[in-house]
């Protein structure tokens, strides 16, 4: 399902989708994404931050919760302003601990081709909460001054 | 030189420089093709070519790019390996201060040798 809020002009943009478990599904959203985040007038700062969070996000949740497994499903929310990003995407995996992830920073880490989603979310927006279980994700940006 | 689908490849002064035609890096399907391309430019000792062509280090220019995804960066990851593996460099040069700032973050900028343009990346081959 795809919501779009237009009124008099474009205030607000909804998505709400729940796409299988196939990592080639992520690109065509965070390119809709971006194109919202254009529409808006985000910079590309902003907009590089998004889409870098939303992509670990949905690629995290395909491979690493639901383990590309073909009957699973990730659930994906996205509302933009002109001010405000938030997504939240589940997964059905059983979770992860958040504490038990390996520093990929470190030396013996840097080189490795995995490992990175966690961190990059957090680096790239201002607000991240997971559930309990550790298999959703919900974030929150602000446009830059 | 070969056409490539997802790379435009040139030559400066023995030193391969590669630039994306894509502005957005994020497709699996290019991501893929894209790492295939970059590894032939290791793996292929193409008979076509001098032999400085195919010890050629390389430079990796980012003019183009607006969007990068962590798939692309691992397709660097694998190009840097194998290059070092056969004695040749790599340089990144012409990051957006976004793109920039995600190598630094995720300490990438110890792996690669970032330079602000072309002409100072290749330069800089000599250096060493």
């Amino acid at each position: 399902m795809v919501s779009e809020s237009k009124e008099f002009m474009s205030v607000e943009w909804k998505y709400e989708q729940r796409i299988s478990s196939d990592p080639n599904l992520c690109a065509p959203i965070v390119e809709q994404l971006i194109s919202k985040l254009d529409e808006f007038g985000w910079a590309d700062k902003d907009a590089f931050a998004i889409h870098m969070a939303v992509e670990e996000a949905i690629i995290n949740a395909i491979k690493h919760g639901n383990e590309c497994r073909p009957n699973t499903t990730v659930h994906i929310k996205m509302k933009l302003t002109g001010e405000q990003f938030q997504a939240t995407v589940t997964d059905e995996g059983p979770g992860f601990d958040l504490d038990n992830i390996p520093d990929p920073t470190n030396q013996e880490n840097v080189e490795k081709c995995s490992g990175r989603g966690v961190m990059l979310i957090r680096h790239f927006v201002d607000e991240v909460q997971y559930n309990s279980r550790g298999n959703s994700v919900s974030m929150t940006k602000h446009k830059s001054n | 030189m070969s056409d490539f689908e997802c790379i435009e490849l040139d030559s400066v002064d023995d030193v391969s420089v590669v630039k994306f035609k894509d502005q957005k890096v994020m497709d699996p399907a290019r991501i893929e093709a894209l790492g295939e391309e970059l590894l032939s430019l290791v793996d292929a000792k193409s008979p076509d070519k001098s032999e400085t062509e195919n010890q050629a280090n390389i430079l990796i220019n980012f003019e183009n790019v607006r969007f990068f995804s962590s798939g692309a960066i691992n397709k660097l990851i694998v190009l840097e390996k194998r290059l070092r593996a056969n004695g040749r460099q790599i340089r990144l040069s012409n990051l957006r201060p976004e793109v920039r700032d995600l190598f630094s973050y995720t300490n990438l900028d110890s792996m690669f040798d970032i330079r602000d343009g072309q002409a100072e990346a290749i330069e800089s081959f000599e250096e060493k």
